[in-house]
């Protein structure tokens, strides 16, 4: 009889592996279980009423962090909705549009862009893009909404062009090589045939900018101009979740004040997994 | 060179004083070679002899592979081809191609074929399905999959992929067809079929077939042409150049001496 016999490398590989999963799974729960114990005092009683309110008066009691939840809201979602037709087509150009020689140095620019400080991005834009707006709006700092946004949007978009181009030079050569052989242009190559094999890569990249959006806490917290109020004017200030978080625990760290950033986290923490669930589910490769 | 394929059929195509290079490398050396209308010319040579890269050279595929370089002329239309000015989208509607390994995209049946017909701008429902099925028709592989049109390509049998992908070819209506291998992956029947359609393609279309397998060539084509090295060593009628090859080295490679 032949004997399934497991090799010490295999089982090691594959522990490790489980390890590993297991580790990360874990972690992941014990930070919401972490968060949701810390928020206990703010949770129970009557201060959880007044969570879901767009008061924040801690003095008072008043612990409302709805403005903050628009405000990221506010921020992320128009920057992500700017970055990625911009990433798409930075992508496109530069995988299959650019002529030949100016590709590889496109690539390594986004490659490059990754690569820089959030914190750069940050106050280059306090110098250069806030007093612009100031000049633009004719009122108010110009620490408002749309700085942010615009230097967010910059941001994120090196790692979504960086997801797509590899989603689309994933696509098989033949394929390609067919389309140039039966006479398409090498636009009608990207719409009739990169667009539909990378569907799902391409939604994760819009994911994944949005996540990266949402989580950003340095940007909005330079440029937004971090005031408590429900963002209605793209030229006023806003404050995000995340920044909300950093400027809090900067002040305090025992207070029920403080405790209400543990309302955030938990806030924050359901948003990305809800949005998570909801592109898995709308992405989902159809039954074979 | 004697150019001893002079038939009563026109000239579609011809190569004159053809080399191309890869980087440094000289892989077709001065080629001159013409293919005449509706016939069926195979290319044959041991590997690496520069035959698929002569056959890319036809619809300029070769572009699409970096730091490659021709020179001399490919004439048709009364064109020369290589040109810059030449729009090579529009060239290739003219001259299309079957490759080695079929590739049908992950798409039903009918979108294969139907694709090639959209990428060129054919909108009107009712035109496409009319070009498909005869496209289909033409690859004689319409009564094999007429009932299920709208079945992944990929449940096909390999011998039934690549008619598919010949199917896909005509759809945009070339004139020339170039095949570059399209039976070596394929079994003793499915390969049958091939060489039987290509024979009835050959009444409407000028096909240029690379081959390695030597029957193929006897039993498919009318003209012969022979590489080694990159150089055009003998090329003539199919059954002359299988039975009285001029040049020592194309009767040992067609006598299985090398290759």
């Amino acid at each position: 009889m032949i004997k399934a016999r497991r090799r010490p490398h295999e089982w090691i590989g594959e522990g490790a592996a489980a390890t590993a999963a297991l580790i990360t799974f874990a972690l992941t729960l014990a930070i919401f279980g972490f968060m949701g114990w810390l928020a206990m005092p703010l949770l129970q009683g009557e201060t959880l009423t007044t969570l879901f309110t767009s008061v924040w008066r801690p003095d008072r009691g008043q612990f409302g962090i709805l403005p903050m939840a628009w405000g990221t809201l506010a921020v992320a979602l128009p920057a992500t909705l700017l970055a990625f037709p911009l990433s798409l087509g930075f992508a496109c150009f530069a995988t299959h549009l650019a002529p030949r020689r100016l590709r590889k140095t496109l690539k390594g620019l986004a490659g490059l862009m990754t690569g820089i400080p959030t914190v750069v991005y940050g106050f280059s834009a306090v110098f250069l893009l806030v007093p612009l707006i100031r000049e633009m709006a004719g009122r108010g700092s110009g620490f408002s909404i749309i700085a942010a946004v615009l230097v967010l949007a910059l941001l994120i978009s090196p790692t979504m062009i960086l997801i797509l181009i590899s989603a689309f030079e994933a696509v098989p050569q033949p394929w390609q090589r067919c389309f140039d052989s039966m006479g398409a242009t090498p636009e009608e190559t990207v719409w009739h045939l990169l667009f539909p094999l990378a569907t799902r890569s391409m939604v994760g990249a819009l994911l994944l900018g949005l996540g990266r959006a949402i989580g950003d806490t340095l940007i909005a917290l330079m440029l937004a101009g971090n005031a408590v109020l429900a963002p209605t004017d793209p030229f006023g200030p806003a404050r995000t979740l995340t920044s909300h978080i950093g400027l809090v625990m900067a002040a305090d760290v025992e207070s029920l004040e403080f405790r209400s950033v543990f309302a955030c986290g938990l806030l924050l923490y359901l948003l990305i997994f809800v949005l998570t669930l909801l592109v898995r589910y709308l992405t989902r490769r159809p039954a074979a | 060179m004697t150019q001893e394929n002079k038939t009563t059929h026109d000239t579609i195509i011809q190569t004159q004083d053809l080399s191309l290079f890869y980087g440094d490398f000289q892989a077709l050396h001065e080629i001159s070679l013409s293919f005449a209308q509706r016939e069926v010319t195979a290319l044959i040579g041991p590997s690496g002899c520069g035959k698929s890269s002569f056959l890319r050279c036809l619809n300029r595929m070769n572009d699409l592979t970096a730091g490659t370089r021709s020179e001399g002329e490919v004439v048709f239309e009364g064109k020369n081809i290589l040109g810059k000015k030449i729009d090579v989208v529009s060239l290739r509607r003219h001259i299309g191609m079957v490759f080695q390994k079929a590739n049908p995209f992950p798409k039903s049946i009918y979108d294969n074929v139907a694709y090639g017909l959209v990428v060129n701008g054919l909108k009107n429902r009712s035109m496409v399905a009319a070009r498909v099925e005869k496209s289909l028709k033409q690859a004689a592989l319409w009564e094999e999959v007429k009932d299920r049109l709208n079945k992944p390509a990929l449940g096909l049998s390999g011998g039934q992929q690549q008619r598919l992908c010949i199917a896909r070819a005509l759809a945009v209506e070339p004139e020339i067809l170039l095949m570059d291998e399209p039976a070596s992956a394929l079994d003793p029947i499915a390969t049958q079929k091939i060489e039987e359609l290509i024979l009835e393609l050959k009444e409407r279309y000028t096909i240029i077939i690379v081959t390695h397998n030597m029957q193929q060539a006897s039993r498919v084509s009318d003209t012969t042409a022979f590489f080694y090295m990159g150089k055009l060593i003998e090329v003539g009628r199919t059954n002359a150049l299988f039975t009285k090859p001029i040049k020592k080295e194309t009767e040992d490679y067609i006598t299985g001496r090398f290759g």
